[in-house]
């Protein structure tokens, strides 16, 4: 399978350390050749129609920061639309930076791609929260396979979760943390009793939340998943903007240690019914599944036949979300 | 006809005898009194099982002068008369007139505030105060998103149940 890599910053990077690791193990397991014929970011591309080296390119990215600086294949300034033309590949894989704003340009990559008749795989959100009946239209008139597991809870199996395992069941709402950063930001105050501020400040010395946290602690990104999570699994046709959306800026100590007095924490928490979609802090009770510490993600898929269901997992980091990458892209070579 | 009740008592001696006492008086008879010490709530109260039996008024009259006695009916065969919603404010709750607050709730039909806690901040806006509200079963929900309304008009972040 010819792979085009689109996007190498924490997940592009795990997805092609994954494939090192994984390569001969998945050969031998599913008959599966994972050849990355092209990668991509911000610099450039580095394109060999016989298959990349992984180990080459991982060394290239970290000590010039550059794909374009890939010996011999590397070239500079090339755009993701014009790979996409020149390279033989058969799935795309998407992950460049999420933009909640318009979806770019991860939205033109992924259409180009359906379009030209290649299967996709994306971590990317910003095109499945804003279009995402479109590029399920899109899929299905090109014939291709559409995955994105690693959108949504990172390594928390969710989609392919309920789109599979629970396939005879129909899942009536869902509500969960499905974001990491705040999850770990809300434990720790509750822990040490600190403030917002001191605690954002401590995540991001510790690479956990991003320099400009925005969305992260105002709960667009988890919207942006509630919005997939609606789309893909309860089948609703919504949209970013049809979520209401609250952040943990406003969490104080206060109100942490009032809702401790009564046995509750304090949890971002997405919900997803077919009456409400929602990001907002919320009390949840203490031993109860939702009171998970650090980065981790839980879901609770409230189904008709099997009552509830929750997953929990590790909700970012760039091996965790590459393995529901990889596990995307060997469960489309299944269906060939 | 008869009636199945689940009373809430405090573990203390003579509370089962005050809660017992008004029933005789009213002219309803006891039928069955179910209470085990050692099955207890979570806030550490005995609930107690009994059964009484009399004509439809008698019964109603037992029930208003249960409650006014202050003694707590969770079940009223089988059906669990009131659920408690929590909820945590977070602003300015005191500049924001929190006698109204409390009063914009208890407005809400079927609804009381049961207990309130209010913490302060150095910085006022940053204030926090949890609210107990009492509201008849299955009107949840409802409750939960007009508790909703109230926050958004006076500017209060609200953290309410999942």
């Amino acid at each position: 399978m010819k792979i085009c890599l689109m996007g190498l910053g924490s997940v592009g990077q795990g997805v092609a350390r994954v494939f090192q690791m994984k390569r001969d193990e998945i050969k031998q397991e599913y008959g599966l050749d994972l050849d990355l014929v092209a990668a991509l970011d911000r610099s450039g591309a580095a394109i060999n129609p016989e298959g990349l080296d992984l180990k080459l390119l991982l060394e290239t990215k970290k000590l010039t920061g550059k794909v374009s600086k890939y010996p011999e294949y590397g070239e500079e300034g090339v755009s993701g639309l014009e790979v996409l033309d020149r390279v033989e590949y058969d799935c795309l894989i998407e992950v460049t930076p999420t933009n909640i704003e318009d979806g770019e340009p991860a939205l033109s990559h992924i259409l180009k791609a359906m379009g030209d008749g290649k299967d996709v795989v994306t971590s990317n959100k910003g095109p499945l929260a804003l279009k995402f009946s479109e590029l399920a239209r899109t899929a299905r008139d090109n014939g291709v396979k559409f995955k994105y597991e690693a959108s949504v809870g990172g390594a928390m199996p969710i989609i392919n979760f309920a789109h599979e395992t629970l396939s005879g069941c129909k899942i009536e709402s869902i509500y969960g943390i499905l974001n990491g950063t705040t999850n770990y930001i809300l434990s720790r105050m509750a822990k040490e009793g600190s403030s917002y501020e001191q605690t954002l400040n401590e995540a991001q010395e510790m690479g956990i939340a991003e320099t400009d946290p925005t969305q992260d602690v105002e709960g667009e990104d988890a919207a942006c998943k509630v919005v997939i999570l609606a789309n893909s699994i309860l089948k609703m046709d919504v949209t970013y903007a049809d979520v209401e959306v609250k952040g943990i800026s406003q969490i104080t100590p206060e109100s942490i240690s009032l809702a401790k007095k009564e046995g509750y924490l304090i949890k971002l928490i997405g919900e997803v019914s077919p009456d409400s979609l929602e990001v907002s802090p919320r009390l949840v009770k203490e031993g109860s599944p939702f009171a998970v510490e650090g980065t981790l993600n839980v879901a609770t898929l409230k189904t008709d036949l099997a009552d509830e269901v929750t997953v929990v997992g590790k909700g970012a980091g760039s091996i965790e979300t590459a393995s529901a990458i990889l596990s995307d892209v060997i469960s489309i070579w299944k269906t060939k | 006809m008869r009636l199945k009740l689940v009373l809430e008592l405090l573990d203390v001696p003579g509370q089962l005898l005050d809660a017992l006492n008004p029933i005789g008086r009213l002219g309803a008879n006891i039928v069955a009194v179910i209470h085990q010490r050692d099955v207890k709530t979570e806030r550490g109260t005995v609930p107690v099982q009994i059964t009484i039996e009399g004509d439809k008024d008698t019964l109603n009259e037992v029930l208003n002068l249960l409650e006014e006695t202050g003694i707590e009916i969770i079940e009223v065969d089988g059906i669990l008369r009131k659920e408690k919603i929590t909820t945590i404010l977070v602003g300015n709750i005191v500049d924001q007139d929190l006698k109204d607050t409390v009063n914009l709730l208890n407005k809400i039909e079927g609804v009381m505030v049961a207990d309130l806690d209010l913490k302060m901040s150095e910085h006022p806006e940053k204030s926090a105060s949890r609210i107990v509200i009492e509201a008849q079963q299955g009107r949840k929900k409802e409750v939960l998103t007009k508790i909703k309304d109230i926050g958004n008009l006076k500017g209060f972040l609200v953290i309410n149940e999942v």
